[in-house]
């Protein structure tokens, strides 16, 4: 058994794709358990009793829509018209264009993709020094995960409202405790940014530009309204809600805008498909492997012999600390989503950890752990995409690494900035 | 070569069921919205429809996951491999997923048979083996998929 485990992760590091490690596991553990393995199809099956997973499909749709539409240009020229004539100005247009962006996408590699290549030469262009401009692009691609309706914030809602561990919460409530840790982080990055270009000549805020950016995404404009009015105002379910948004964006990027012909769209909804489906096997074979899982009782074993070693809860989330930053490192969010929060969620709330709160300190470490340095996947992705040295890239990051780690850290000891909003 | 052609009309098929899939989902989800709070009413079917097609789209998603070999992976120690050790481990860990693939998809297949011996229905009058009929076969066409990838590379064909 432990050499099948052994066996399992080697292959998965050397590229095994990971449903494939997590069902082979779920099978092993049943077979050793002599439990018939169609129970893993049984398992995998729930995916579709789930109403809520609804959300994920949709929403990515509409990310992918978006994102191929000329929406992140005229986002880009709405936050400079609105942002720019501050110091540092341009850096804060970056942060809030990525935030957004991110939001919609969830995935972080899009971001970079998509805005970085706008962004990085208009820095460039604008004076800001290459490492800054460089950091700043690569920290913003991670940017915005906390905030609604982002599909690591939804998958976690599904994946720890399914254990029914701890006290059950709605998804709304998730989302709107994403948002003052979301805001947090892009405050410091934004103060940080104003101080590090404070001798930069400052532009002049022009009345005319702003109107016409205004007037030219007068249709994106109303999108957080669409996504999270409905939502907040208790109007209508979080898959409703992705319904809702799915269609409105494309009525407006694909019939009022006319940027995606009609000849594209198949290639675009199947390109959203494939980080769906990527996501959805995942998250089928860990229902199995979870099962297994809580059927051997590993979680509360696994609770004993961490409290052995951890007593006091304030240990337990430094601990929690180092470890999401090390697993955000190595594993991609989604991956470790679905493989690590039935195991730490347990434990969390036997340390009396909220189970809302530890969401948001789960995907702020994941955050943070996709542009640490030396392995955080931002740094490749970004690698690629500028022709840089990856150790450039790492010497770039390290001040906004820095930043981002005090947010987090504020974010991890102050339960009640995540909190404070969902109190009824 | 026959076989090429046959794996361009199956891409070409699982395209097309996708973005019918999903269109059905969407029209669908947007118009039980309208019905609810236009009309105060709503399709019973809609909703377990609904929850249907998301497990639907997932694997024909991860079908043609599997097609352009975009699966999510963790794979930190191939990048420190030359390319030709990176051939042969690629190659290994692509059989072995399609052997985990193949065992799912037996087992899949075991369930669909039980089901349709058993006549459930999932909901309104559509059988539940119908609903599952998707988990053999998409396992089962990953698990093909990641074969010819695995004998392809060791083949020295350029990856997908």
């Amino acid at each position: 058994m432990t050499v099948a485990a052994v066996a399992l992760v080697l292959l998965a590091l050397l590229g095994m794709p990971l449903f494939a490690a997590i069902g082979a596991a779920a099978l092993l553990g049943f077979h050793a358990a002599e439990v018939d393995l169609s129970v893993a199809a049984i398992e995998f099956y729930r995916l579709a009793e789930m109403p809520t997973l609804l959300a994920i499909p949709l929403f990515t749709f509409a990310g992918y829509l978006l994102s191929e539409s000329g929406a992140p240009v005229r986002l880009v020229a709405l936050t400079r018209a609105l942002l720019g004539w501050l110091p540092g100005g341009l850096a804060l247009v970056a942060l809030a264009a990525c935030a957004f962006f991110t939001a919609f996408t969830g995935a972080s590699g899009v971001t970079i993709v998509a805005l970085g290549a706008l962004l990085y030469p208009a820095l460039r262009h604008a004076g800001y020094g290459e490492r800054f401009s460089l950091g700043l692009v690569t920290t913003s691609g991670s940017l915005g995960l906390l905030f609604a309706p982002s599909l690591p914030l939804i998958l976690y809602g599904i994946v720890a409202q399914q254990l029914g561990v701890g006290r059950p919460f709605t998804l709304d409530e998730l989302f709107l405790a994403g948002l003052l840790p979301g805001a947090l982080m892009v405050l410091l990055l934004s103060g940080f940014s104003m101080w590090a270009n404070r001798g930069l000549p400052l532009s002049a805020f022009s009345r005319a530009e702003a109107r016409a950016a205004l007037w030219a995404a007068r249709w994106e404009l109303p999108l957080p309204v669409v996504v999270l009015g409905g939502i907040y105002g208790g109007l209508v379910a979080v898959s409703e809600a992705a319904a809702v948004t799915v269609i409105y964006v494309f009525f407006v990027e694909v019939l009022v805008h006319r940027e995606i012909p009609l000849r594209e769209l198949p290639r675009v909804m199947r390109e959203a498909m494939l980080l769906v489906g990527g996501v959805l096997v995942i998250l089928g074979v860990s229902l199995a492997s979870t099962n297994y899982l809580i059927d051997a009782q590993v979680p509360a074993r696994l609770f004993e012999a961490v409290r052995s070693y951890v007593d006091s809860p304030l240990a337990f989330l430094l601990l929690l600390n180092v470890f999401l930053l090390l697993l955000g490192m190595m594993l991609d969010i989604f991956a470790a989503l679905v493989i690590v929060v039935p195991l730490l969620l347990p434990i969390a709330v036997g340390y009396g950890v909220d189970p809302v709160h530890l969401g948001i300190v789960f995907l702020a470490n994941m955050q943070l752990g996709y542009f640490t340095p030396p392995v955080g996947m931002n740094l490749f992705i970004a690698s690629l995409r500028f022709r840089k040295d990856v150790a450039e890239l790492v010497r770039a990051a390290v001040p906004f690494f820095l930043v981002l780690l005090f947010a987090v850290l504020v974010i991890t000891y102050w339960p009640g900035l995540s909190l404070m909003l969902g109190r009824p | 070569m026959g076989g090429g052609r046959l794996a361009g009309l199956l891409a070409w098929l699982e395209d097309a069921v996708l973005v019918l899939l999903l269109s059905l989902m969407v029209v669908l989800a947007g118009g039980q919205i309208l019905l609810r709070n236009g009309l105060d009413a709503g399709l019973v079917w809609a909703d377990p429809l609904l929850r249907v097609l998301v497990l639907w789209v997932g694997l024909v998603g991860a079908m043609a996951a599997a097609r352009a070999d975009r699966h999510i992976t963790v794979d930190v120690l191939s990048r420190l491999l030359s390319p030709r050790a990176r051939r042969y481990t690629r190659a290994l860990t692509d059989v072995c997923t399609a052997a985990v693939c193949a065992v799912l998809a037996w087992h899949a297949a075991r369930l669909v048979v039980t089901e349709y011996q058993g006549g459930a229905i999932a909901f309104a009058d559509v059988p539940a083996w119908v609903c599952e009929l998707i988990l053999p076969l998409g396992f089962g066409v990953m698990g093909l998929r990641y074969l010819a990838l695995g004998i392809g590379r060791l083949r020295g064909a350029p990856p997908p």
